[in-house]
């Protein structure tokens, strides 16, 4: 009887929602001691970053937001602009070499394109080993 | 746990979701593994979308993905040649080395005042391979890609190759033969594997991804002249989703082979192995086209089957000469001989003591040369060769 009610208490306990691994993914699964103030995910004491920030918010924290609507995007955006126009169009234009004719043979869908449409569990590498 | 920010001394750039069952995420793998053990850690860069998160961190090391839904190939490389550039920006004065597999990763790479040194290991050319998969693309749009490669090739410290023919092709474009190194690809010899539980009695297997360079068409057609092996089936793992095998699958019921195939899709690498190990003959049926001849290619396959100890009957290219010799480790026919190839695969299962011999054989030439532990330690030696300083780790 014990063992059920242990079993119980234990399923009631907020896991920590954490992905783990390298090449193999997984859940942290310890009992959460937090939840991220961020997107609210269950984190528990090992991977709570400091205000209780979980991992992948704490380093999308440190890479800038890349989501226009956010305050802080235009002073990371104007800082940048002005540090990458300075190098890219002094140096190599690449950024604007490939013009429409040249996109449109790489649209998804088309018939001709090998493998026909795109979805998030498309492979997406250029070359294959 | 780390707290804030991080700052790196290694970052690993790759147009390739990950972790992903194709042959490019075991090689991400492993090669990103060894730098972050070299640097203390490490930023992956890589693609993500679906249910991938977009940052990770695991002790010292930080994977970032990229999942930005822009349908168009070229768009979406852009973008992701911005997003790599604000990534690597976070660490600009502490990065040592920059390793990157594909040009539009190698870009903001190779920027003007950078300090770190940049690796760029080339699997192969998009400016070759990308006229196989997107036949519509114009000789002058495939010259530009061709002049991006030959700018990020240019500019990188060191180049490394999995195969001496990818080397060449490296070399024709113009880059000194003493920046070029070697990497070949390796594998993990698996322990004992249980029979797979829906394997059947006797199969041929193919494994991998089904572009029209993999020649899986002419493994069919040559399967077509082994219907009177009644037990015998071809088992397909192929490293892509299903509906990738759409005209393959047309094209079995055609020519009549459809109900002797076993399909199986996007499987994980440890139950790849156990397919491997209990099959009959591992087929490698890679066409003779310009991608596996003039750009090269170090198939995984070849490695990954030996490692299985599995006779391997696979095309004789200057490719893969490099990694078995015919009559030793399996048989190598010409590309594109369906014909060849049947009777081939028929003779290996003829004489069953030799084939078995001949997947042993191959067992013991991974064990002695072309084991992962081997092929880090070399690129290993890339790292020292161009850091000056000895690197902790």
């Amino acid at each position: 009887m014990d063992a059920a009610r242990h079993a119980r208490e234990e399923d009631q306990v907020t896991r920590c929602t954490v992905t783990t691994g390298f090449f193999v993914l997984g859940r942290c699964g310890q009992a959460a001691v937090a939840s991220c103030p961020h997107c609210a995910r269950p984190v528990c004491a090992a991977h709570a970053a400091p205000g209780g920030l979980c991992p992948e918010c704490a380093a999308a924290r440190g890479y800038g937001t890349q989501d226009p609507h956010d305050p802080a995007w235009t002073r990371g955006y104007r800082r940048e602009y002005y540090q990458r126009s300075a190098r890219t169009y002094h140096d190599s234009s690449w950024y604007s070499s490939f013009d429409e004719y040249d996109r449109g043979a790489f649209n998804p869908g088309d018939d001709h394109s090998y493998g026909g449409g795109w979805g998030p569990d498309d492979d997406t590498g250029f070359v294959d080993s | 746990m780390s707290h804030g920010r991080m700052k790196h001394r290694a970052a690993y750039v790759a147009f390739d979701r990950f972790p992903s069952s194709k042959g490019s995420g075991v090689h991400i793998a492993q090669m990103a593994d060894e730098l972050f053990a070299r640097f203390g850690g490490g930023l992956l860069a890589v693609i993500g979308g679906g249910d991938l998160p977009r940052y990770q961190r695991e002790g010292t090391r930080e994977i970032a993905r990229f999942d930005a839904r822009i349908p168009n190939l070229i768009d979406r490389a852009e973008a992701f040649s911005g997003w790599v550039a604000d990534h690597l920006a976070e660490h600009w004065e502490t990065l040592e080395v920059c390793h990157v597999r594909d040009p539009w990763s190698a870009l903001p790479a190779v920027a003007d005042g950078r300090r770190h040194k940049v690796v760029y290991e080339v699997n192969g050319l998009p400016s070759i391979e990308m006229s196989h998969t997107w036949p519509w693309a114009a000789p002058s749009t495939l010259g530009k890609i061709r002049e991006l490669e030959r700018f990020c090739l240019e500019r990188s410290d060191a180049i490394v190759v999995p195969s001496r023919v990818i080397g060449e092709a490296v070399r024709d474009r113009g880059v000194p033969g003493d920046r070029i190194h070697l990497v070949p690809n390796g594998a993990e010899v698996p322990g004992e594997t249980g029979r797979p539980a829906d394997a059947p009695k006797r199969y041929v297997i193919y494994v991998g991804a089904l572009q029209p360079w993999q020649g899986l068409d002419v493994l069919m057609r040559a399967f077509a002249r082994l219907a009177d092996l009644g037990d015998l089936r071809l088992v397909v793992c192929a490293s892509v989703p299903e509906r990738r095998a759409k005209p393959l699958r047309r094209l079995a019921e055609r020519i009549g082979v459809a109900e002797r195939i076993d399909w199986r899709f996007t499987l994980p690498h440890h139950e790849v192995a156990a397919w491997l190990a209990h099959a009959e003959v591992s087929v490698a049926p890679l066409t003779g086209c310009a991608r596996n001849l003039d750009q090269g290619c170090a198939p995984l396959k070849v490695i990954e089957s030996m490692a299985a100890g599995v006779p391997v009957v696979a095309s004789d290219l200057p490719a893969v000469r490099e990694l078995m010799a015919d009559g030793e480790h399996g048989r190598l026919v010409p590309a594109d001989r369906p014909a060849e190839l049947a009777r081939t695969v028929r003779i290996l299962l003829e004489y069953p003591a030799e084939a078995t011999a001949m997947g042993r054989n191959g067992r013991a030439h991974i064990e002695e040369g072309l084991t992962w532990a081997r092929s880090r330690a070399r690129l290993a030696d890339v790292y020292r060769t161009i850091t000056p300083a000895p690197t902790g780790g």
